[in-house]
Parts: C-alpha cells; sequence; structure tokens
C-alpha cells in the first residue's frame, strides 16, 4: 500500500505504486483488452479541460531514432462530456481514477475541481501546467483545485522548472507531486516532395532517454519534498520502476512507451508487489541518496 | 476484442515503387484495416493489408522501411486486426459494381478490393506518367482509368477540379462523375485534405446519397491503436474522430465541407 496524499482528509492510497501517465491511456478503457487493469495502482486520464479543445493542426508524431515527439493540442469534450461519457467507466474500475486536469486558469480549475468532487471512482486530481507558466500562477490554481474541490491534488511539474515550482506547490496545496512532465522539444519537418526541411514540430518529447535525466531530477529532489513524489519520464522496466522507488518516489508512472509495449503496465505493477531484491548498487548505501556515487 | 498475436516474416520482395512483405498471421487484417507492429522502432508501424489469403497477408511498405531489416523467418509482435475497414455489403447482398479511387502512392491499399465485385473500376491519379503503373499489373478485369495532374497520361487531373483544358486533354472530372453515378460502392484512398472535394463531387452525381455509399481510407499517424492517445484525431461533420478505432476507413460524406 501507497499513501500519494496523507495529508489529506480522504487521502489517496494506491495497492500498487504503478499508473500510466496522463495522455497517454485515455480515459481509463482504451487498453482493456491488452492491460489488466485491475493489477495496477490507479489510473491517470488524459488531459480534460473545462471547455472542449480541438486537435492540434499540422504535424502530430515525429520520430528521431529512439524518442519521438507528440503535438496533439490536448483535444478533449470539455469536462461535463467527459464525465458523462466516462463516469460509468471509473465506477465500474477496481481502482481509483485520477483525473488530469489542464491548468488554464484559477476559476476554471477551481470549477473543474468543484464539479469532480462528487464524480464516483473519481479518487484524485492531476494538475497539467503550460510549461512556462508563473510561480504566481501555478501556486494559485493549485490552491483554487485544492480549496474548491474535495478530492487530493497532485501537480505535474513542467520539465526543467522542479527548482522553482515543486516546493512552493508542496507548500501551497499540493498532496503529491509529478515529476515531471515531458520536456518540450522541437523537430525538423522534411517536405519528402522537396527533400528538405520546410518546417518545424513543437511537442511533447518521450523517449527511454528521458529516464537518467528523471533519475536525476529524483536523486535530489524526491526526499527534499515535504509531499509524495511520483516519478514519471522514460521508465521502460521494472529495473527503472524499482530504481525510481529507491531514490525515494512514491509511485511511478509509465508514459507514452506503453504505445509500444502495453504490458510493461502489467510487467512493472507485478514486479513491485513482489517481494524486491534491489540492486546492489542501490542498495549498498544507507544514506540519505542510496547508491549515489560522487558527482564528476 | 484487441489482442495479441505474433507475426511471421516469410519474405520480401520489390515490387517497385514499393516492397511487399509477406507475413503468416492466423487473423490478418481486412481490407483497410490494420495491425500494428512492433519493428524495433520506439513507436509500433501500422500495417495495411494489400493481399489476403488463408495464411497472412502481404503488406506494401516503402523502401527504408524497418520490416526490410528483418530476416525471413522473424517473429513480429503485432497488435491486432485494429480499426474499421471498408465496408462493401453490410446487408448481406452481393455487390455487382464496385469503384475504386486512388492516389498512385495509395494504391495498395484498395488492391484487396480488385476482385471483390464482378465488375470493379479503378482510378489512379499521378503526378505524371511516369509514377503510373503498368497496366499488365493489374487483373485483366479490372476497368482501368489513368489520371496525371500535368496531363502526360490518360485523362488530366486533379479528379475534382473543373474547367477548360488544352485541346488534346480530357478533363477527370467528367469521368469520375459518370463512374460514381453507376456504381454501387465506392472506396477512395488519398491524402486526407484531397477528401473534402471528393466528397462534394460525389454528394453532386447521387442524390441523397446512403450512407457509406463512398469510403475514404485515412492515413494519418496511429501510435496507439486503441483510442489512447489522440494523436489521429480527424475533423468530420459529426465532430472530431479518431482514425485508429473509429476508422481508418470512414465514410467520405463526413469530409464534405458545412
Amino acid at each position: 500500500m501507497v499513501e500519494l496524499a496523507p495529508r489529506h482528509k480522504y487521502g489517496l492510497t494506491l495497492t500498487v505504486p504503478v499508473m500510466p501517465a496522463s495522455g497517454t491511456f485515455g480515459y481509463g478503457d482504451a487498453y482493456q483488452d491488452l492491460v489488466d487493469v485491475a493489477l495496477l495502482g490507479a489510473v491517470v486520464t488524459n488531459p480534460v479541460s473545462l471547455r472542449s479543445r480541438r486537435t492540434a493542426q499540422g504535424r502530430r508524431i515525429g520520430v528521431r531514432g529512439d524518442a519521438f515527439v507528440v503535438h496533439t493540442g490536448w483535444p478533449n469534450p470539455g469536462l461535463n462530456r467527459v464525465i458523462r461519457t466516462y463516469s460509468e467507466t471509473w465506477e465500474r474500475l477496481p481502482i481509483p481514477v485520477i483525473v488530469h486536469l489542464l491548468a488554464s486558469r484559477p476559476e476554471e480549475v477551481a470549477q473543474t475541481a468543484a464539479r469532480l468532487s462528487g464524480v464516483a471512482g473519481v479518487a484524485g486530481i492531476e494538475l497539467g501546467f503550460p510549461a512556462t507558466i508563473s510561480v504566481r500562477d501555478a501556486r494559485a490554481t493549485v490552491e483554487a483545485a485544492a480549496n474548491e474541490g474535495d478530492l487530493p491534488v497532485i501537480a505535474k511539474i513542467p520539465f526543467g522548472r522542479v527548482e522553482r515550482l515543486a516546493p512552493i506547490l508542496a507548500a501551497h496545496g499540493a498532496d503529491a507531486l509529478t515529476l515531471t512532465a515531458p520536456p518540450r522539444a522541437v523537430l525538423p519537418v522534411r517536405d519528402e516532395r522537396a527533400g528538405a526541411v520546410a518546417r518545424f514540430m513543437r511537442g511533447r518529447l518521450y523517449g527511454a532517454a528521458l529516464f537518467p535525466l528523471l533519475l536525476d531530477t529524483l536523486s535530489y529532489w524526491a526526499r527534499r519534498l515535504p509531499v509524495p513524489v511520483i516519478a514519471c519520464g522514460g521508465i521502460a522496466s521494472p529495473e527503472d520502476a524499482l530504481a525510481c522507488l529507491t531514490l525515494g518516489a512514491a509511485a511511478v508512472q509509465i508514459d507514452a512507451l506503453l504505445w509500444r509495449e502495453p504490458a510493461l503496465l502489467d510487467t512493472v505493477a507485478r514486479a513491485l508487489v513482489q517481494p524486491q531484491k534491489p540492486d546492489s548498487v542501490l542498495a549498498e548505501s544507507s544514506t540519505e541518496q542510496p547508491g549515489m556515487e560522487d558527482e564528476e | 476484442m484487441v489482442k495479441r498475436q505474433t507475426a511471421i516474416l516469410r519474405r520480401a520482395r520489390p515490387a517497385p515503387p514499393f516492397w511487399e512483405i509477406h507475413l503468416a498471421l492466423e487473423q490478418p487484417p481486412e481490407p483497410g484495416a490494420y495491425v500494428l507492429a512492433d519493428l524495433g522502432g520506439p513507436l509500433r508501424e501500422p500495417l495495411f493489408p494489400s493481399e489476403i489469403d488463408s495464411a497472412g497477408f502481404v503488406a506494401a511498405v516503402p523502401p527504408g522501411h524497418p520490416a526490410l531489416r528483418l530476416l525471413p523467418g522473424a517473429e513480429i509482435d503485432v497488435i491486432g486486426p485494429l480499426g474499421r475497414g471498408f465496408r462493401l455489403n453490410p446487408d448481406g447482398h452481393p455487390l455487382a459494381r464496385l469503384l475504386l479511387v486512388a492516389q498512385v502512392g495509395f494504391v495498395p491499399f484498395l488492391q484487396p478490393l480488385f476482385q471483390a465485385a464482378p465488375a470493379v473500376a479503378l482510378v489512379v491519379e499521378a503526378t505524371t506518367r511516369a509514377q503510373l503503373p503498368a497496366p499488365t499489373r493489374f487483373p485483366p478485369t479490372l476497368e482501368l482509368t489513368l489520371v496525371t495532374l500535368d496531363g502526360s497520361a490518360g485523362y488530366l487531373g486533379p479528379l475534382e477540379a473543373e474547367g477548360a483544358v488544352p485541346s488534346g486533354l480530357e478533363r477527370a472530372g467528367p469521368r469520375l462523375r459518370e463512374l460514381i453515378a453507376w456504381t454501387e460502392r465506392a472506396c477512395f484512398a488519398f491524402e486526407l485534405d484531397r477528401y473534402p472535394a471528393l466528397a462534394q463531387c460525389v454528394s453532386e452525381v447521387r442524390i441523397q446519397p446512403q450512407a457509406d455509399l463512398a469510403q475514404a481510407l485515412v492515413r494519418v499517424p496511429m501510435p496507439c491503436g486503441v483510442g489512447a492517445c489522440d494523436a489521429c484525431r480527424v475533423a468530420t461533420q459529426r465532430g472530431e474522430r479518431q482514425a485508429c478505432v473509429d476508422g481508418p476507413v470512414f465514410d467520405l460524406l463526413a469530409f464534405r465541407r458545412e
């Protein structure tokens, strides 16, 4: 059992510290034939906004080596329609549902948090922020979600903003933090007919190469923050997940790598519920950052 | 029910401008549907059938495709069949007349339908004569209409265009309309941005056309295949739809402009 919201009146208890990341798993039932959801700790939905959003124009996917960039614009039918369509599914799921909200403005987040408070099956909110959000706006948004709703609030910190945002949001209403949202990245888009770079696409970067960056972040921040930390970014195996937990993460999110291998969720979940024999390097040290060797 | 299967690569052979890969698979996809294959890259690759038989299917892939790095006998993890393919006779009646219309690079997607009815007409549009496939590559029963954008062979395209043409050339638009007028089903395979104008052609020729009279294969990236990632959404008259589960074959008239 893992408690993701120990300061919250209801808490957010997971039987297994594994869940899909927002934007990768739909709204709970898309992978029902390929993933045994009952093995997971929770489901995090695709991002939801108060009003409907249309899909982005232009190129949506770009691949470079083992990494890829995704730009969807977070299309969704809006909060009310999402609730109408999926509330029965959420109620039926044997695990908690965490609804990922697009944190646009504090007033909107307050409305959405309040609306979600009475929805059966929903056990928490994860807030996703624009990559360039100011500290003041992020704080106001978290406070709005925490004050207007009854649900535990998880703040998903934009990549590269942990130092500025994480301590403040943890001190002002976030029950847990997800470290981190995918980095923003730009790829050149080749015009096949002209055989040259015609334009660029910007989007979220995914790939196993993000994992060392995640560990770098966790190794410093996971034990310095006063709330549970959920690790997210490039986790590609049970060993990766275990490394995150060893560095202090309370739980892990599997991101878009599950599109290639949906069974990754089951595999990680099964591995983490069984007694672990940690890697010897990670087990050697009992210091604040276990197994961490000296910095260069 | 979406399932995982293991496909076995039987062989790969050149079929310019494509390569054909032959895959043994217990449950191959229907025409217009697909499987997502793990070929070693960070994302699965969609494979559409260009031929289907009892042992599996053939997929036409471009040169450099990751499947071409595999050796015969290689086992490939696939998810699927996925998506909604072409719906030729949903009421159970055999089809008598079928029209297939494609850009030259998309012809393999319609190839499994070449013999789906006693009378099949195929319209192929290419930029210029050199891109057109040799007519000998098609079954002799197929009624073939060739279209080029520069008028170097066949009718002058694009298919949806109208208006005067230089002497000695004939517009493809009237020919397409004539074919649409008599067909029981029409299957299109084009870039997505061509569909509004092609849908307009159909709606001008057929009065109150029934659903799925004309169907359009949409080719967009489909990384997850199950409607989870939202990367494949396309705008239709009924709002946005996910090509991976609601398609990739849609009613062409869903792309009509308002």
